[in-house]
């Protein structure tokens, strides 16, 4: 049983009143004081009563309280989606169910990550819930951010009528979703430049895959299609074979994006981290779509990297990774350099996007790709645009770190790098096609 | 256009200085002056109560910017009306000027009973203004004043400032009068919270915060509750306050001469005898909270609804 700030108040008149009534022997005071302590006591005893107890998911971690019929009350959760797109809308149907043959009269919240809006209902509910009786609470969510998220606990409170005491409880009833960053579509942009195919041709990578050209021949795995089977090396060598085929992706294209704690400098959702995952997704998902292979590699505290690949799979692989992407550490663009190098092939497209700021390598990470004749793509969402939206930059400073910035990126665009400053009004395919010169 | 590969790369080093890194704008950012509140959006809203607001409003919903009443909530305001008239009164009555802080600082009782009329109706006007326009600060004021008007620094047993119904030769009907006030006082202080507490829930409701269902049995568990509990707080704290004639009783079952001197004791008809009827409810009733009456009593309704 809790107090609340009422009860507590009149808790401490009362034993002012009862206090100073006894050392002044004033009867007076002293009945006042009894009369506050009689209804607080009345409140406490049979104000109402929360036995509550969790259900659903996750339930081990109910740690519970003591308490008259544990299991009365329960929650249980329905999401219309696990995954969605920023922007998105979810649907959230909360269960409340009494399993007692008394009424109840509660208070439920449903906890909402920060983040997100109430679009439709109501996710807080002040309700009788009859003896044995359920209902379905319907609340609508949007979701402007990406990642991962979880909704709940349920918070169930029961007061007394005078709002004096009150019993909280927490249903441990949780549901993670997933927000993907949202992508913009880049097909038509690309269809209409005037180099359609902006990229290096075909590389051969030489690397089993699906595709039409046969490879190799293994043997067979539990799993393998049936249609893959070789049937003439089965009778040859009485083991069931498959043929493997090499992949025929277009080219590998490699995303790398700059999640290190410099980047999410800005407004929460308007900083270079969003700005680059949202491209990143759209890129992977316009390179996928003309069946490219796609790797991604997202750097803050670590390197996190999704090995290339191509199809459906792949884009939600990226997208998820995209989606976790957390704004932590300084790792310097040159580690990931170093580390990619020697797996990737030379003359791949790499598409960077950084706001190139508080890094020392990046000049010469990206000479080092230049120098192996790399393909090198930089889309810099510039911070800078950011905090002088958000008014936490002043003119002369703007215009000073912004020269410098350009220094940078006429630096960059030096060495060969097809660089483009991504200011935040700009669309993704006039920032790419800006990018690549068109 | 990818230049062509000779394998030689020292072409991209020709007349280039490395330098060190992009500015550091942070630096830049933080000496250069006007620009550094935090936009609107960088940080989530977050409404959290101020301390008046959760000692009068409750935990519902934080906001003070209510709507137009409702029906209920004009209804409450109706009967706080009526309940600050009736505590108004009864205060001049129970509250005479001996013995209070003003007459403690001025030693007359004039100016004493003056500014005691003062306080109760600068506490009444706060009340109503309170009320009317559903101001917290109002009431709490309100609340302050009464409870300061009834502050007594004396040594006495109740004492009426004048006396309209003749209670003063019946020390019962006395002892009941301030039981009734002091039920009237906290009813008063509990309406005010309603009708905060309903316009807040009426507010979020309107505004889709919150979501009620069926409402009528809420209001209706409050309205019970606005009947049962004044009459019980008022049985109860009349055998309380009692307890110096239910103890005699109570010893003359075992010995009726050890009974007639307790009723006769000045200590127990004094003020220490209600403290000590006082202590000895509280101590059974703290045994039974120790005991889990409530949960026994919430099994034993359990048990009866199965």
């Amino acid at each position: 049983m809790m107090w609340s700030r009422k009860s507590a108040m009149l808790g401490s008149l009362a034993v002012a009143m009862y206090l100073l009534g006894l050392t002044l022997r004033n009867s007076q005071l002293v009945t006042i004081a009894v009369v506050i302590f009689v209804v607080l006591t009345w409140a406490a005893l049979f104000g109402g009563h929360a036995d509550v107890a969790s259900s659903g998911r996750r339930s081990e971690e109910f740690t519970g309280e003591e308490g008259v019929a544990l299991g009365n009350v329960s929650a249980m959760r329905k999401m219309s989606s696990a995954r969605l797109f920023e922007d998105g809308e979810l649907s959230v149907t909360l269960r409340m169910q009494n399993h007692s043959g008394l009424a109840k009269i509660l208070e439920v919240r449903d906890r909402v990550p920060e983040v997100m809006r109430i679009k439709s209902g109501s996710n807080y509910i002040l309700m009788e819930l009859g003896p044995r009786r359920e209902t379905f609470i319907e609340y609508t969510v949007e979701c402007p951010l990406r990642g991962f998220y979880s909704l709940g606990p349920v918070a169930v409170r029961i007061q007394d009528a005078f709002g004096l005491f009150h019993r909280e409880k927490e249903l441990h009833v949780y549901n993670d979703f997933l927000v993907f960053p949202k992508m913009e579509d880049l097909k038509e942009t690309f269809v209409k430049s005037r180099v359609p195919k902006i990229f290096t041709g075909a590389v051969n990578i030489r690397q089993p895959g699906p595709g039409s050209e046969f490879y190799s021949l293994r043997e067979y795995f539990e799993g393998d299609s049936f249609r893959a089977i070789n049937w003439s090396a089965y009778a040859r060598s009485g083991k069931l074979m498959v043929n493997e085929r090499e992949r025929d992706a277009v080219s590998d294209v490699i995303i790398i994006v700059d999640s290190r704690a410099v980047a999410e400098t800005g407004p929460v959702s308007r900083n270079a981290l969003v700005y680059s995952t949202r491209a990143a997704a759209s890129l992977a998902k316009y390179f996928l779509g003309r069946r490219d292979s796609v790797g991604v590699i997202v750097y803050g505290d670590e390197v996190v990297s999704v090995d290339r690949d191509t199809g459906k799979k792949q884009l939600y692989v990226i997208l998820t990774k995209l989606a976790g992407a957390v704004a932590k550490g300084n790792t310097p663009l040159q580690v990931v350099v170093n580390r990619i190098l020697p797996h990737i092939n030379k003359g791949s497209p790499i598409i960077v996007l950084s706001n190139l700021e508080d890094d020392p390598t990046i000049v010469n990470a990206l000479r080092d790709f230049r120098a192996r004749n790399f393909d090198v793509t930089v889309l810099s969402p510039s911070s800078l645009e950011f905090e002088f939206d958000a008014k936490r930059l002043d003119r002369t400073g703007y215009e000073v770190m912004k020269t410098e910035r350009d220094v940078l990126i006429g630096e960059l665009r030096g060495l060969g790098v097809n660089i483009m400053d991504w200011e935040p009004d700009m669309l993704l395919s006039t920032a790419l096609a800006g990018a690549r010169g068109f | 256009m990818a230049q062509k590969t000779s394998g030689d790369t020292s072409h991209l080093y020709d007349g280039k200085v490395v330098r060190s890194s992009a500015p550091s704008r942070k630096a830049i950012a933080g000496n250069a002056g006007i620009g550094t509140e935090i936009p609107k959006d960088a940080i989530p809203e977050l409404q959290i109560p101020t301390f008046v607001e959760s000692l009068l409003g409750g935990p519902i919903v934080p906001k003070m910017k209510f709507l137009p009443p409702d029906k209920m909530v004009q209804n409450l305001q109706l009967a706080v009306y009526g309940l600050l008239m009736a505590l108004a009164f009864l205060t001049l009555i129970v509250s005479p000027g001996s013995g209070t802080l003003w007459y403690m600082l001025f030693g007359s009782i004039g100016v004493a009973t003056a500014l005691q009329v003062v306080v109760i109706s600068v506490a009444t006007v706060s009340g109503f203004v309170g009320t009317f326009r559903r101001d917290g600060r109002f009431m709490l004021l309100s609340n302050l004043l009464f409870i300061l008007a009834i502050l007594r620094f004396a040594s006495s047993k109740v004492a009426l400032a004048f006396d309209p119904f003749g209670l003063a030769d019946r020390p019962f009907l006395l002892s009941s009068l301030v039981v009734v006030y002091a039920v009237f006082l906290i009813m008063y202080i509990e309406l005010g919270n309603g009708v905060l507490r309903y316009s807040m829930l009426d507010t979020s409701i309107r505004t889709n915060e919150v979501y009620v269902m069926n409402p009528g049995k809420i209001v209706g568990k409050y309205h019970r509750a606005l009947v049962i509990n004044p009459v019980v707080s008022v049985v109860l704290a009349t055998l309380v306050l009692s307890a110096n004639k239910i103890l005699p009783f109570i010893v003359g079952l075992l010995n009726s001469e050890t009974a007639l001197r307790m009723e006769e004791s000045v200590e127990l008809t004094s003020v220490y005898g209600v403290a000590l009827g006082t202590l000895f409810v509280f101590i059974v009733t703290g045994a039974l909270f120790m005991l889990n009456l409530p949960g026994a009593v919430q099994k034993w309704r359990e048990a009866r609804s199965e």
